[in-house]
């Protein structure tokens, strides 16, 4: 065969490629449009615990035996928790399950107009202990791991912290900011000169679900229609857009938040930046990060826009614990935790680093 | 035969579209990364604030007149019930701590597969001691 028939075939099997593809995209985009919301969060669970805004799960056991230790995964309070159980193969608690671990998440609803008033106390003091609690009585264990996403791993700092005799076997921050000046847009954003935090409380008293979500998409702004042209062109392969589907689910149940606890994080945290000053009082007790002992994770991810490596860097630092551990991987703030980077790259590290701990 | 294969134009495509996107992000960034844009985004923000604000007081002015409940009546409401189900629980938490059953806590396992499982290196560890013996 000359090169020049072998180039031939080349282009004409490429021009059969697109044209399949152009017809696929025709009629799958059409199932695309019409479908209804892809189902998330299926992995089998039992509630076992709802307060208000609060929920706690327990899911079902996956493996013959699991070990002595339970996990307990803290969500960021502007998000839905099925991010960690996306999909069948595209969820970490069934990876978790599965690797033999006994897992229960704390998933937030959306604040009512009546828990307005709910603040870092509630959260740090109440919800999270109470929760720790529930997970003993459930598993009848002493000891429990914790795993914080986000401002759900603040939020679980903010409870070791202040709970030095708490059960906490493990603690692992997900990309988790500590040092709130380096937070990039956000400090511009909220720039006390500028930013009536106040006002903004007192008006609405629920901060809406589309005000938080534009300050995340503010600071990609292309992102959005960025991710809707390549699911266009990738249109016939059922896996790229069944994957892109939950997470522009998930993106888009970003959750309202109480007017308290947002005039509270604003004033404390981000002015203040007293979680890395160690001024922060919550509940009438001071939280260093010093006062931790327990071994400790933390995963950040080079490319993280909403919480950048500088912001989460100093918490190896500055907590007292001596079996710790950085993990830094490629990836960014939810490519981190879902989706085939995190199935690759910070699923099994997790995995490892736990399991030694979990007996 | 030649290795090379032919253009892929979806391929030129999907990295047109990749270097739209950061080439576009980097530059609002930089143009919304201003004190400039700070404050005229706040200030836009405070005139919506204090237009709902007016609104609110206006509704509510006309609810009172009519005699209905407003939106805060309702929330006083509801944050009365919200007390009363957070009492609960705290009584409900200390009952917990103080009834005998919470002795369960910490002896073992009360359903599903038994705790025992050991991690890969504990388990290699033991491999290579009963390989040992031998």
């Amino acid at each position: 065969m000359t090169d020049a028939t072998a180039s031939q075939d080349g282009l004409r099997q490429r021009a059969q490629g697109m044209i399949e593809r152009a017809i696929q995209r025709n009629i799958k985009g059409l199932e695309f449009i019409t479908a209804p919301k892809p189902p998330v969060g299926l992995t089998p669970k039992d509630v076992i615990y709802e307060r208000g805004t609060l929920r706690l799960y327990h899911y079902h056991a996956q493996s013959d035996e699991v070990y002595r230790v339970p996990v307990l995964l803290v969500m960021a309070t502007t998000n839905k928790a099925f991010v960690f159980d996306l999909a069948p193969g595209q969820s970490m608690v069934e990876f978790l399950l599965q690797k033999g671990f006994d897992v229960f998440v704390i998933d937030w609803e959306a604040p009512t107009p009546e828990e307005r008033g709910l603040t870092l106390e509630d959260y740090t003091q109440d919800f999270i202990p109470n929760c720790v609690l529930k997970v003993q009585q459930e598993s009848g264990e002493l000891d429990v791991s914790v795993i914080g996403y986000c401002m759900g791993g603040a939020l679980s700092l903010i409870y070791a912290a202040t709970h030095t005799d708490a059960p906490l076997k493990n603690l692992v921050c997900l990309t988790t900011p500590v040092d709130w000046h380096k937070m990039g847009l956000n400090n511009v954003w909220q720039d006390q000169r500028y930013f009536d935090v106040d006002r903004l409380v007192d008006t609405l008293g629920i901060i809406p679900a589309d005000f938080v979500a534009q300050g995340f998409e503010m600071q990609r702004p292309a992102q959005k229609l960025a991710g809707q042209v390549r699911v266009w062109e990738q249109m016939w392969n059922d896996e790229y857009v069944k994957s892109y589907r939950v997470f522009d689910r998930w993106g888009n149940e970003t959750l309202p938040l109480a007017g308290e606890y947002m005039r509270q994080t604003t004033k404390e945290l981000i002015w203040g930046n007293k979680l890395f000053t160690s001024e922060l009082v919550v509940g009438g007790k001071p939280v260093k990060l010093a006062s931790i002992t327990v071994p400790l994770l933390t995963v950040v991810a080079e490319h993280d826009h909403l919480v950048p490596y500088e912001c989460s860097k100093p918490l190896l630092e500055m907590v007292g614990s001596t079996d710790k551990e950085e993990i830094l991987l490629k990836g960014g703030h939810v490519s981190l935790i879902a989706g085939p980077n995190a199935v690759r790259r910070m699923w099994p590290r997790l995995d490892a680093w736990l399991a030694e701990r979990s007996i | 035969m030649s290795k090379e294969s032919p253009p892929d134009p979806a391929a030129n495509f999907r990295e047109m579209v990749t270097k739209w996107e950061r080439g576009f992000d980097s530059l609002a960034n930089q143009v919304m990364g201003t004190e400039g844009y700070s404050r005229s985004m706040n200030q836009m923000q405070d005139l919506q604030l204090g237009m709902q604000s007016m609104f609110k007081e206006f509704m509510t002015q006309n609810l009172t007149n009519a005699n209905m409940p407003t939106r805060d009546d309702l929330v006083r409401l509801a944050e009365s019930v919200g007390d009363l189900d957070r009492r609960m629980a705290r009584i409900e938490t200390l009952l917990e701590a103080m009834v005998p059953s919470n002795a369960a806590v910490g002896s073992g396992p009360r359903k599903g597969p038994p705790r025992t499982k050991k991690p890969p290196s504990a388990k290699a560890k033991s491999s290579t001691s009963k390989g040992g013996k031998k």
